[in-house]
């Protein structure tokens, strides 16, 4: 405790008037806001989820195989992050839901001040206003994402098959803050070395609460799971 | 990557404490960057070099940054273990589920000013 003031930030800090003692992070700002964003999803009565991996690891196409497989059951709109072009949100446009596509313009993850923006945008569109679910499909990248909270409810990391099994061991962050682990392209799994378990039981190593699952877009193995996972955490 | 967003962040929270307290010149900037945050500290430093150069309100300032450990909680007999690296099995009972608690703040702690 320091003896002048009584106060008990650091041991040895002076009342030196150069120096401001300041003990925030570097994220409240962005912290901040993903609160004030996790108030405005549910206030519109849905659940969001923010997808995270490294390009191309079919995020995209697990979104357009979900929005086919669940119908009716479940009303989803979808904002998606890009370093450029709107060529995601055209592939889910297709599929008639509700889409914002939010370009960054170079930055390499969303923030939740651009998650702001994309949900007015969304209540625009038609039927933006009225979802159970709300997926967040990240820039591509296993890094920098990882570090920023959207207002999201759930975070899921894709691997898939060809990227190899040791993305866990290698970038950390991105599992340690998820909620659910899927291994995708399972398709894929005669031509790659890819030992499922051993991935599994390396991924709860490093985060004992994470759900794992496997699945292909292309063969719909595992979707089952998926979907019933949707539906639970949107309580439908 | 994000290190420099990170950064550009900084800087405009050096530029809000240096109105509200007057200032006009950052001598020092200390910072606690946990090992789970996600941050390169490497990155970081450099970023900092390069962006803080360039504003006469930080140009010279010197970054001091700490890293204070995580704590890992055995999924097997409860144990807290202190690391900055995760350790491969719990000390006490050898078991290797160990999920990590802290160690993920990126905390801009005091600033220098003149
Ligand atoms: N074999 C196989 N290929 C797949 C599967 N899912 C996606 N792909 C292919 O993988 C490639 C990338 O898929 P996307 O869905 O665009 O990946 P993404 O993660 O959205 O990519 P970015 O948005 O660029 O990060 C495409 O050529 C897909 O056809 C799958 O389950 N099996
Ligand atoms: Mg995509
Ligand atoms: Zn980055
Ligand atoms: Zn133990």
């Amino acid at each position: 405790m320091c003896d002048s003031c009584g106060c008990d930030i650091t041991p040895d800090h002076s009342h030196d008037p150069k120096i401001v003692e300041v003990h925030q992070s570097l994220l409240a700002a962005n912290t901040a806001m993903a609160k004030k964003n996790r108030a405005h999803i549910e206030k519109m009565g849905a659940v969001a989820i923010n997808m995270i991996s490294s390009p191309g690891s079919g995020k995209t196409t697990l979104l357009e195989k979900t929005i086919e497989a669940i119908g009716d059951s479940l009303r989803i709109g979808v904002i998606e992050g890009d370093i450029e072009t709107e060529r995601d949100a055209e592939r889910i446009r297709a599929k008639g839901v509700p889409v914002i596509q939010l370009t960054t313009g170079g930055a390499c993850h969303l923030d939740a001040a651009q998650i702001h923006k994309g949900l007015h945008l969304l209540e625009k569109e038609p039927d933006g206003d009225k979802l159970d679910l709300l997926v967040i499909e990240n820039v591509g990248n296993l890094v920098c994402p990882a570090t920023f909270d959207l207002g999201e409810h759930h975070r899921v990391v894709l691997v898939s098959v060809p990227e190899g099994p040791d993305k866990p061991a290698k970038y950390p962050k991105a599992f340690t803050s998820s909620q659910v682990f899927i291994i995708s392209k399972t398709d894929l799994l005669p031509y790659f070395d890819f030992p499922v378990e051993e991935a599994r039981a390396e991924a709860l190593q490093l985060n004992p609460k994470l759900l794992v699952m496997d699945l292909s877009a292309t063969s719909g193995q595992g979707f089952e799971q998926w979907l019933d996972y949707l539906k639970e955490i949107c309580r439908k | 990557m994000h290190e420099m967003s990170l950064v550009q962040g900084l800087l405009s929270q050096l530029h809000s404490l240096a109105r509200e307290h007057n200032k006009t010149k950052v001598i020092s900037v200390s910072m606690d960057i946990g090992p789970l945050s996600g941050v390169v500290i490497d990155s970081f430093q450099f970023a900092f070099d390069i962006l803080s150069d360039e504003d006469p309100l930080t140009h010279g300032a010197s970054l001091v940054i700490e890293s204070s450990p995580a704590t890992y909680h055995c999924c097997g007999c409860g144990a807290k273990i202190e690391e900055e690296e995760k350790p491969e099995a719990c000390p006490v009972c050898l078991e290797n589920l160990l999920s990590p608690e802290g160690g993920d703040d990126i905390i801009l702690r005091q600033v220098q000013m003149e």
